[in-house]
């Protein structure tokens, strides 16, 4: 049973591998960081059957790459397409370069990466990683516009590819990574005060979400999108 | 008003509110196939022609299909309707402030050319409503939202 993430190495992706190797997928793991060995040497150290890909999804060499690890494990029952990157500013002041770097990250490489997957696929579960994001965000022109673009994947697959394939979304609202401890300490703080849970979810939250939409208890469940964001899509 | 439709029937009922209208329409291509590269130049389109628009403080509105959001024709015209939706509502919570309305207009195979150039030019009229998705039809009705 193999599990292909991407952007493995950011804190979403860390907590995918992890609580998909518990369910026991053998974990294809892809990013192009360097982060990424000590990500997959510490799942490592906790017993889980992790495959290190580094590759670039935005090319095809990136694709194949990861083509490649998928034959030789012979068979594919889960996608989690996670990677993605933010290049945030006002639309006004939005340059080309990082409106296209996030949509070919984001929902490009995405993209390419299931068509190219698909055909190894049985009976199995694609899930796409969106965000809360898709709903609207002020500074975020191209990410909620790849996220967004997302959902539309995530819809016309599922359509194409039922029975046999499920494709839902999920889409988190403000999670503790990296990228949200980034954000300076007076911003996080009225953004957290604006969710009704009154805090920020936990990458695991995300992670047993996709593992409950990965596995066959979901089985009547194709062509959603579900926010996991404590309610933010609601308070003011 | 700046106008980006690939359907002569449907510009030509556009042009007819030329003179209404001040900002942007962009309606997507219902010839968008399955390449990315397609749908990366499509929505490589509508960012620059909405960043002209909104930078010069006029309006904007996105055409879409309805089949287009719900995934019914397909991935690469699905990936395009819904990321102008969500970016449309970027777009609007940007400029509320301002009274520039980003809005996006869904319509049918059978929607009446001049129903959606009306729609336009009322979405266009005024600052409010903005970030809404308006259906012309009623196909929508118990299947997914937004």
């Amino acid at each position: 049973m193999t599990a292909v993430v991407t952007g493995a190495a950011g804190g979403i992706g860390r907590a995918l591998c992890r609580r998909l190797g518990q369910a026991g997928h053998d974990v294809v793991a892809v990013d192009l960081s360097s982060r990424l060995e000590d990500a997959v040497a510490m799942l490592e150290r906790e017993g889980f059957a992790i495959h290190l890909v580094e590759a670039d999804l935005t090319t095809a060499a990136g694709v194949e790459a990861v083509a490649g690890a998928v034959r030789r494990s012979g068979g594919l029952q889960v996608l989690v397409n996670n990677a993605g990157i933010t290049r945030d500013n006002r639309l006004v002041n939005l340059g080309e370069d990082d409106f296209k770097a996030v949509l070919d990250v984001n929902l490009g490489a995405a993209y390419q990466l299931t068509l190219t997957l698909v055909p190894m696929m049985g009976r199995a579960s694609i899930i796409n990683v969106s965000s809360r994001a898709y709903l609207g965000n002020f500074g975020q022109f191209n990410y909620s516009m790849s996220k967004g673009g997302l959902v539309g994947l995530t819809r016309a697959l599922a359509l194409q590819l039922a029975p046999a394939i499920r494709v839902n979304a999920v889409a988190p609202g403000l999670i503790a990574t990296e990228m949200a401890m980034g954000i300076p300490d007076d911003v996080r703080t009225r953004m957290i005060a604006a969710i009704p849970a009154d805090r920020m979810g936990e990458p695991e939250e995300v992670a047993e979400l996709v593992a409950f939409l990965a596995n066959d208890a979901s089985s009547y469940i194709t062509g959603e999108v579900i926010v996991i964001g404590g309610g933010r899509s609601l308070s003011r | 008003m700046t106008l980006r439709c690939h359907s002569p029937r449907l510009a030509a009922s556009l042009d007819a509110w030329r003179d209404e209208m001040t900002g942007l329409v962009f309606v997507a291509d219902d010839k968008t196939g399955e390449g990315w590269s397609e749908v990366a130049a499509e929505l490589t389109d509508a960012f620059h022609l909405a960043k002209q628009s909104l930078s010069n403080g006029l309006a904007v509105v996105f055409v879409v299909h309805s089949d287009d959001l719900l995934g019914r024709n397909g991935p690469g015209k699905a990936m395009v309707a819904t990321g102008l939706l969500s970016a449309a509502r970027t777009a609007a919570l940007e400029h509320r402030k301002a009274g520039v309305a980003v809005n996006v207009v869904a319509r049918e195979e059978a929607t009446d050319p001049s129903l959606v150039a009306r729609w336009c030019g009322f979405l266009m009229d005024g600052e409010l409503p903005t970030g809404q998705l308006i259906h012309l039809g009623s196909e929508h009705i118990g299947k997914a939202l937004p």
